[in-house]
């Protein structure tokens, strides 16, 4: 055993003593000549210096506990000495290696260097002082702290090449992203934004301790200057300067910058970087001289923006209200809300008219200090509101819109010294109560609009109080007629109405008279018959109405028509099969005050193509039949049409039929709009018990129609006999 | 409030799993699995405080009129005179790049680039382009922040109006408005912090779908609520006839009593989200009628809207609505207009479109700015994604159409801290790719919380294990468009 321990310190002490030498002889030979491999491994330094720091530090306090009496661990703790100058040497031959590669700071790469080869020493001097002199306390402390010390001083010089100086300092490790300044008119695009940002992105590697590429971007001279492959930039010319190239190439590409997992150039940084440089790198163009249009104004905006967003809180001087206070004032009739979740300001607005009563006004005074927007809008609130509000000395914006106020006291509010924004609008304030309030400096936007203020008292107003935006909002162009919407009428879905039942007229604009017809002509202004009130109609009845108000143009005409239930049908038998997609429920569709839509002709029509419509009609004969009114889809895009032909025959039974009638409805002369088109068929008055009717449909379309030639399609969805 | 129903949904979880289920030990790692949100930490849901905003915000409402169905950048806003000059010449394959198109133009043989058939002009201190399909809109432009580089990943109507309200095209995420709800809760606790309004064009429409304005995974308490265009705007609101007011109160209050009782056994928070829909519902029977009431509008209101605007339904009338709505502090009012899918036909389609909503999207930002809402206030007028710069079908001389184009649309916002008279990015001068300041639906996103006073990135919920957000992982805040 004894003879293993031996020889582990014996290996060791050898491999010390010639790394050692190696790193003596390596720490005074230039090594620029070495062997790509053998620098690479110098990037090993930064991932094993950590070892050496901790042995060496640790070596404090097992100095002190550690009983050399003990045999063992007097042995352990020469071995732990002899590995710490080990890694210690290894460190620093690989810091060698290192240095050779980069181009750091001379001043401060020399101290490292020096000073960690020391302390590779003095690692290696402290295991013969343990040897010798282990049993004299205070010569092995000495030692001790002395390597602690050289090692200390050393790496921190080692820390500020790789991390820069001051990498420490606690006091400047605020985030560097928040390095923009507001913008002003004084703001130099320069200093402010373009320094900015490379001393965010750039300076840590090219600065004046550390100049990769022998570029140092610390100043404007040295940026102009360049580094080892040439200038930064060429002024006026974005395209030939290294500065953007080499921030435009792929991100993979090895001359990229910023190197790649290193925080990247914006698309707009960049844009800044190129206008910047063909607006001649000049370093005294201002913000404020840029063109309002200029892109690279809205550019500047956008990055400077993007990093001081956040504190768009605005900042105010009074200290945030009771929390309860606030808590118990809130109820769904008045709310009370901070402007965010940090601001002490406060918003108070009232709901429900009839809920409201002054005193929730009143109670609002325990905060009153942080209110700074009051909105009343339409709660019944008078003049002497306005005493009440003088109070709250913070208020910024004030809504009066829709209340009852007429300004007689608004003179009150010259109190309230921040007061800028006062909405009076649908009010009846009157332009000589506003006199009151002119000379108010903190005042900015006033709104009147449908108010007792004419446009002449307005005038005068902007004229003696000129800073003040004084607004009247829209008013309408006397010239300008609009047309008033078509009348409409109560049941106008129904279509189909029992006798008796009557048809109202309605139009929405308080005041407008409505004209009608029901004999098909179009009524206007003078023509038609003036409507009063509900009217009775009777059979097939076609209402044409318009809406006439003075001050306005007529409306368009709008159609209704409506088919009154007539004589009672007992039955209805379909004689020609409809077409199999539109059978809807058969016969009884024709009569069961079911209406369909022109648009959707699956639902309650009959549709006939390949034969004619022909259905007949059961009647208990009681009553004289004298018209038949079928109701017919029309919608040329589809191919529908009125029938050529409708004849009507009639009897007492199906054997024994006359016709009763025959007529061609008109046929439409070009496409048009989908629609409802009723055709009434008068016939030979009788007391019919059976009536057979037949729709013979389009044969050959017309010439203007796509299908010209072929088959027309028919189709019914109700038929009334009156 | 939400932290005590977490902890109340905790002791729930585990007395069921312990107790009534009977399952001793076992039952409550399995609670741990099954409910591990109740068993986490406190304010894990949200990476900021919910209920208020993180910062100043410049916005405190939107509102938004989607344009449904698509509407053509280069009939309304991206003038590129250069598509007139090369009309009907065929799209360089240089431009198309092999950008994908949909079924309904892959098998064209050729794509005829077709120029506007509507002049432009440029308007305001901006100067910027509109053409002459909107006369009351350039008359605003001096108000207006256009965005002319929007882009987005869909080319489909339902995924890219879906991708647009909810940040994902599948359609199981919260939309924008329920998101809104969530993070900054309500300001008028009388009203849904997020309505829809719906209205339909004579153009060519698409539908619009429920999950467009649904809570997702979020509280229900958060979705948006559909107002309807008859008589009664918000449905079964009114009391049933022969009641009055004292006995709904009474009604509601033992109804209360019930769903106490239940929350207390099964502990289902949809219960209490139930009791306060309720006593909302209650509220909502006062603040409703006053709102949806227009008869007392005054003329020039009317005219400032247009006419249509007493028509309930049409999209004047939810322009309407929508500010009174926002004006009594809705947090998100969302309109869809359909019919602006302009395949072919598109010269008819766009007049008739144009002419139901320019006067009334102008109306809108008038109306905001006379009452001084405007600045806290944020509009926004666009559709889901753009139209091809080439033709559709067969090209003409009476008639052309456009397909659907992902790759560039126009957008406008207006009010709410959005920097006014304002033309963001650019397109190609052949109007098919971004040259300039693209903005993806995920940084429209990101923006437009941005103006509501929220980090996107900290507004979220977990869910299924991960945590979601509005703008799912990407997203960067506009700062070109904020004042």
């Amino acid at each position: 055993m004894m003879k293993n321990k031996t020889l582990h310190i014996q290996i060791l002490g050898a491999l010390l003593m010639l790394l050692q030498a190696l790193m003596l002889v390596v720490s005074f030979a230039s090594l620029t000549d070495i062997p790509q491999w053998l620098k690479l491994t110098g990037n090993l330094h930064p991932v094993l210096l950590h070892l050496p720091i901790s042995f060496i530090i640790l070596l404090i306090p097992i100095s002190i506990f550690i009983n050399n009496s003990k045999h063992q661990e007097a042995y352990l703790f020469n071995l732990f000495l002899h590995y710490t100058a080990l890694l210690a040497t290894i460190t620093a031959l690989l810091g060698l290696l290192a240095a050779s590669s980069n181009d750091y700071d001379k001043e401060l790469l020399i101290k490292h260097k020096w000073l960690s080869i020391a302390t590779a020493l003095l690692t290696h001097i402290l295991i013969y002082i343990y040897q010798y002199t282990s049993h004299d306390k205070k010569v092995w402390s000495f030692a001790v702290v002395i390597t602690a010390i050289t090692m200390i001083i050393g790496s921190h010089f080692g820390g500020s090449l790789t991390h820069g100086e001051g990498y420490l300092d606690f006091n400047s490790s605020e985030d560097k992203s928040a390095a923009f300044k507001p913008l002003t008119d004084s703001t130099l695009i320069y200093d402010d934004v373009v320094n900015a940002i490379l001393t965010n992105k750039c300076l840590e590697c090219h600065n004046d301790k550390k100049s990769k590429g022998g570029l140092n971007l610390a100043s404007f001279a040295q940026f102009q200057k360049g580094g080892k492959s040439g200038a930064a930039f060429i002024s006026g010319d974005p395209a030939k300067s290294l500065f953007i190239q080499r921030a435009l190439l792929s991100l993979d590409d090895k001359k990229h910058m910023p190197p790649k997992g290193k925080a990247q150039l914006t698309e707009e940084e960049i844009y800044l970087f190129k206008e910047w440089i063909i607006r001649k790198a000049d370093t005294a163009i201002r913000f404020h001289q840029l063109d309002l249009k200029d892109t690279l104004r809205s550019i500047i905006q956008k990055i400077v923006q993007i990093k001081s967003s956040v504190s768009a809180t605005k900042h105010y001087d009074f200290k945030k209200a009771n929390e309860d206070d606030i808590k118990s004032l809130n109820s769904p009739f008045r709310r009370v809300l901070p402007i965010d979740v940090n601001s002490p300001a406060l918003v108070v607005k009232f709901y429900l008219k009839e809920k409201f009563n002054i005193k929730l006004l009143e109670e609002c005074t325990p905060i009153a200090k942080q209110i700074i927007e009051i909105n009343l809008s339409s709660m019944p609130v008078d003049d002497k509101v306005f005493e009440l509000l003088s109070n709250f000395e913070n208020l910024e914006k004030l809504n009066l819109n829709g209340t009852l106020i007429n300004g007689e006291k608004l003179g009150s509010l010259s109190a309230n010294k921040k007061l800028a924004f006062i909405s009076l609008a649908s009010t009846k304030i009157q332009a000589k109560h506003l006199y009151s309030i002119g000379n108010m400096s903190s005042l900015k936007n006033i709104y009147l609009w449908n108010s007792q203020v004419s446009d002449t008292a307005l005038k005068s107003l902007q004229l003696k109080f000129p800073k003040i935006k004084w607004d009247i909002g829209y008013v309408p162009d006397d010239t300008e007629l609009l047309k008033l919407t078509p009348p409409t009428v109560s049941n106008a879905e129904k279509m189909i109405l029992n006798p008796g039942e009557q048809v109202a007229l309605k139009h929405p604009l308080p005041g407008a008279q409505i004209r009608y017809t029901v004999d098909g002509t179009i009524p206007d202004s003078i023509n038609g018959m003036l409507y009063t009130k509900p009217f009775d109609i009777s059979g097939l009845t076609q209402i044409n109405a318009v809406a006439v108000s003075k001050g306005w143009l007529t409306s368009n005409s709008s159609n209704f028509t409506f088919f009154v239930k007539g004589i009672k049908i007992d039955s209805a038998i379909i004689i020609n099969q409809p077409a199999e997609r539109y059978r809807a429920n058969g016969s009884t569709a024709l009569i069961d005050f079911n209406k369909g839509t022109p648009i959707n002709l699956n639902l309650n029509w009959l549709g006939f193509r390949d034969q004619t419509m022909k259905a007949g009609f059961n009647f208990n004969g009681t009553e004289t039949i004298s018209t038949v009114v079928l109701s017919l889809a029309d919608n040329t895009g589809a191919y529908v049409f009125p029938p050529e032909k409708i004849i009507v025959k009639g009897g007492l039974n199906k054997s024994n039929l006359t016709t009763i009638a025959t007529i061609k409805p008109p046929q439409p002369t070009a496409q048009r709009n989908a629609g409802i088109i009723p055709v009434s068929v008068n016939l030979i008055p009788g007391k019919y018990h059976y009536v057979e009717i037949e729709a013979i449909n389009v044969q050959r379309l017309p010439n203007w129609h796509p299908g010209k030639k072929e088959k027309g399609w028919v189709f019914v969805d109700e038929v009334f006999f009156y | 409030m939400e932290q005590q129903e977490k902890e109340f949904r905790l002791n729930v979880t585990r007395r069921h799993f312990l107790t009534k289920a009977g399952l001793g030990l076992g039952g409550a790692a399995l609670g741990g699995l099954l409910f591990k949100d109740q068993f986490i930490g406190a304010n894990d849901q949200a990476a900021m405080q919910l209920g208020i905003a993180q910062f100043a915000p410049k916005a405190k409402r939107i509102i938004y009129l989607f344009q449904n169905g698509a509407p053509s950048q280069l009939e309304t806003f991206d003038y590129k005179p250069l598509l007139n000059k090369m009309h009907g010449e065929e799209l360089p394959a240089s431009i198309r790049m092999g950008q994908r198109l949909t079924g309904m133009t892959s098998n064209q043989e050729k794509f005829p680039l077709v120029g506007s058939t509507f002049n432009f002009a440029q308007h305001g201190q901006s100067g910027a382009w509109v053409s002459e399909l909107f006369p009351h809109m350039a008359s605003i432009v001096d108000d207006l922040c256009f965005i002319k580089t929007m882009h987005t990943e869909a080319i489909n109507h339902d995924p890219a109006l879906t991708f647009f309200q909810t940040g994902a095209q599948q359609g199981n995420r919260p939309s924008m408005g329920a998101w809104m709800s969530y993070g900054l809760g309500s300001e008028n606790e009388n009203l849904p912090s997020y309505c829809v309004l719906l209205s339909r064009g004579r153009g060519n429409g698409q539908g619009v779908y429920s999950k467009l304005w649904t809570n997702g995974f979020l509280d229900s308490l958060h979705q948006g609520v559909v107002f309807s265009s008859g008589e009664d705007p918000v449905l079964y609101l009114n009391n049933p006839e022969g009641h009055d007011k004292q006995s709904r109160r009474d009604m509601l209050d033992m109804l209360a009593k019930f769903n106490a009782e239940s929350f207390e056994n099964i502990g289902d928070p949809e219960i209490k989200t139930r009791i306060q829909q309720y006593e909302m519902s209650y509220r909502m029977q006062s603040a409703v009628p006053e709102l949806t009431d227009f008869s007392k509008e005054s003329t020039n209101t009317i005219k400032l809207y247009g006419p249509d605007c007493l028509v309930p339904g049409t999209y004047a009338a939810n322009c309407l609505l929508a500010r009174k709505l926002s004006e009594s502090g809705v947090r998100f009012v969302q309109l869809y207009h359909q019919g602006w899918d302009t395949h072919g036909n598109l010269e008819g389609d766009m007049r008739m479109q144009a002419e139901d909503v320019d006067r009334a999207s102008a109306g809108l930002i008038k109306d905001l700015k006379q009452r001084g809402l405007l600045d806290e206030t944020l509009v926004i007028w666009g559709g889901e994604f753009g139209r091809t710069n080439y033709c559709q079908g067969k090209l003409t001389k009476e008639n052309y159409g456009r397909d659907h184009h992902p790759k560039c649309f126009s957008l406008w916002m207006a009010g709410g801290g959005t920097k006014p008279g304002t033309i963001y990015g650019e397109t190609d001068e052949f109007g098919y790719n971004i040259i300039k300041d693209p903005v993806s639906v995920h940084d429209f996103h990101a923006t437009v919380l941005h103006l509501m006073g929220i980090n996107h990135e900290q507004l979220t919920y977990k869910h299924l294990g991960r945590r979601y957000r509005l703008t799912d992982i990407a997203g960067e805040v506009v700062q070109g468009v904020i004042a």
